[in-house]
């Protein structure tokens, strides 16, 4: 199925006004920009920045590789006395310390962002502390890296320096090639080729020239060599954590459905439940009025109760159907397109949908989506103070992609940070919990819990001033 | 009668308060939790309050809590507690210390207003009235006390009618049998259940009280 609609649904005649945002559908929309690294630097600020990244990489290399081994040694060396083992722990949690700075620096250089592993779980007492230390898996690929860092380092800087160190040189030479006293002119190394005409130095140049050009593909081509390591070694991908995910991920359904029953019962309970109750009991003394004691029934006073008692019974109905339909919209059993009509028809901020999905998801992938779009359009309607929201669904490779952006004054927060870019809900759940910006809105945090229960992911970008984008990324079947 | 109601939808309370009103009694305090419900029992000393048995802040059993807190501290206060779904754990529990003057009712009695006044009033009056759903599911309970099963229907239903308070000529009325044989079965259920010879409304109290505990 494809739509486009703007909704609500009354379509402006042409010339009105419309309120200020992107033009109506279908087309590409302006509202929001397109989830992504942050405005893209310059061609030349981000060779420059991965040549630091290399350049730094060696000293830092040289560092962690001289710990690993030291403090390694230290520990093989004290483990006859009750010194080693807190020492290798101590010397394993350092390492999980080192690779955090590793992971910075590419985060701030080359914009790879590796998500952290778990933290160490908090232990009592000196000896769980020492034990969690050894144990830690992630603590010991850490080291691995800092062991592996150094050759990588040496290798990919001697590479890339050598492209634009012998670029710089040599074009530089039609600068200041005569300047050179005979005798001690010589250019390249290996080749035994003199620097004594223009026409050499003009080609000189020209070499010069293309292995400059050639120098910041080459610097990022030799990065793969570090970037590989740094995703292995230093993210949370081994078994165990995978394992641990899921198990959390399960405890996180788990909850999510007890929590939503509650929640069922209660509403039941304190609304349809009292308001039934209350219907009754004014029935019940419309009936009295009817057949009073002494025979006399007092009309005017049973037909007022029997007015009450109707008005309530259709609040009743009112409420009930809305519980309803939060429990399971029975549009959604129609597809995904038509309830997400509904919400985008009953939502006060217009909204634009279009939603192209060929293959029709899972039913619980579709309810999560529904859900996820409900809330986001809450939040936009409660914090963004926005004009327009778009809602986009797409699926693409089995995926199935719900975009949610509004023009609105973004500054959503993830969890004590502000930020700019974007930030990958899967990555880090710890951390992660949406706030709108007045601080308000932790549904984000249970919708990252309920993707996360599917193997989805969620991201948020939302910088100061907006707008406001959020993605959420699903398996298309469970 | 002067009442006090503690129950925290306003729909409901609201309701009781006029329905009670109606009825010509005064309610003198509607609150909507058990820390306030103390207070105003302190304050106006009803003859009867009407507890909910979930309230705030907990929203499990602090109606209950409240009522018998209530019960240990004012001896003379007839309580009706007052639920949506009927536990006989909780039975058990507010009647666990003393049976009288304390009913357990389903919120939906209130449809039947006469009957519910009247427990009200009989309750304030010092006696014991237990919801019949209360009293069915301890009777369904087949697998409880041997002294128990000796019981034949009949007497069951008439231990029923006595839990729920009723008199031996409503209970002849209920059960469309003569005065006489109603006597005759509620003498049979105290010797089987081996309560015995006392004032008569003690005993009942206790025969029901022995499905609670048993």
């Amino acid at each position: 199925m494809s739509a486009a609609l703007t909704a609500p649904s009354a379509p402006s005649p042409p010339g009105s006004a419309r309120p200020p945002g992107p033009p109506g559908p279908p087309g590409p929309p302006s509202g929001g920009t397109p989830v992504g690294p942050r405005p893209r630097a310059s061609r030349r600020l981000r060779a420059a920045a991965e040549f630091l990244y290399l350049l730094v990489g060696v000293p830092l290399g040289a560092l962690g590789f001289g710990y690993a081994v030291l403090t390694l040694l230290l520990s093989v060396i004290t483990g006859i006395t009750s010194l080693g083992m807190p020492l290798l722990s101590a010397s394993v949690r350092g390492a999980r310390r080192l690779g955090g700075l590793h992971r910075g620096l590419a985060r701030g250089l080359l914009g790879l962002t590796v998500s952290p592993p778990r933290p160490l779980p908090r232990g009592h007492g000196f000896l769980s502390w020492t034990a969690a230390g050894i144990r830690d898996a992630a603590g010991w690929r850490a080291m691995a890296y800092l062991v592996l860092k150094l050759p990588v380092a040496v290798v990919t800087f001697a590479a890339a320096g050598a492209f634009w160190g012998y670029g710089l040189f040599f074009t530089s030479h039609l600068g200041w090639w005569w300047l050179v006293p005979d005798g001690q002119r010589m250019a390249v190394p290996n080749f035994d080729w003199e620097i004594d005409t223009w026409g050499r130095a003009l080609v000189l140049a020209a070499v010069g020239l293309v292995l400059l050009l050639a120098a910041p593909w080459v610097t990022r081509g030799v990065l793969v060599l570090d970037r590989v390591p740094l995703r292995g070694l230093l993210g949370p991908t081994t078994l165990s954590e995978r394992v641990r995910d899921l198990e959390e991920a399960r405890s996180h359904a788990v909850e999510d459905a007890a929590a939503k029953l509650r929640r069922i019962e209660r509403d039941l309970h304190d609304g349809t439940q009292a308001r039934l109750v209350a219907l009754a009991m004014k029935l019940g003394m419309a009936k009295e009025s009817l057949d009073a004691e002494d025979g006399r029934a007092d009309l005017d006073q049973a037909r007022l109760l029997v007015d009450h008692a109707h008005r309530g019974l259709k609040e009743t109905l009112a409420e009930l159907r809305d519980l309803v339909r939060g429990i399971h919209p029975a549009v959604l059993d129609s597809g995904l397109e038509p309830a997400l009509a509904t919400l985008a028809g009953d939502c006060a901020v217009p909204v634009r949908l279009r939603v192209s999905v060929p293959d029709r998801p899972s039913a619980a992938i579709e309810t999560i989506a529904y859900f996820c779009v409900a809330e986001l359009l809450t939040n936009v309607v409660k914090h963004s103070r926005a004009r327009l929201a778009t809602v986009d669904v797409e699926q693409r490779g089995g995926v199935l992609r719900v975009r949610v952006a509004d023009d609105g004054v973004g500054g959503a927060v993830v969890g004590s940070v502000v930020v700019g870019g974007a930030v990958v809900g899967g990555a880090d759940p710890h951390t992660v919990g949406v706030t709108g910006g007045d601080g308000t809105g932790s549904g984000l945090a249970g919708l990252t819990d309920r993707v996360r229960t599917v193997d989805g992911r969620i991201e948020v970008d939302s910088p100061p001033g907006g707008p406001t984008v959020v993605t959420v990324e699903l398996p298309s079947h469970t | 009668m002067r009442i006090v109601i503690a129950e925290d939808s306003v729909v409901l309370r609201d309701g009781l308060v006029e329905l009670l009103t109606r009825r010509g009694h005064e309610v003198v305090a509607a609150v909507s939790d058990g820390e306030a419900l103390r207070g105003a029992v302190a304050e106006h000393r009803p003859d009867v309050v009407v507890v909910d048995v979930r309230m705030p802040p907990t929203h499990t059993d602090e109606g209950l809590r409240a009522a018998i807190a209530l019960r240990a501290e004012h001896p003379e206060l007839g309580v009706l507690v007052f639920s949506q779904y009927v536990e006989t754990r909780y039975a058990a529990e507010l009647l666990a210390t003393r049976s009288e003057g304390v009913g357990y009712l389903l919120k939906d009695r209130v449809a039947d207003v006469r009957d519910f006044v009247d427990a009200l009033t009989r309750i304030a009056a010092g006696e014991t009235v237990l919801d019949p759903e209360v009293v069915s599911r301890l009777l369904r309970g087949t697998t409880r006390s041997s002294v128990v099963e000796a019981l034949t229907a009949r007497e069951r239903d008439v231990l029923g009618l006595m839990a729920e308070g009723r008199s031996n000529a409503a209970i002849a009325r209920e059960l469309s049998l003569s005065g006489g044989s109603v006597e005759k079965h509620v003498t049979n259920i105290f010797a089987k259940l081996g309560l015995p010879p006392s004032e008569d409304d003690h005993r009942r109290v206790l025969a029901v009280l022995h499905y609670l505990r048993s």
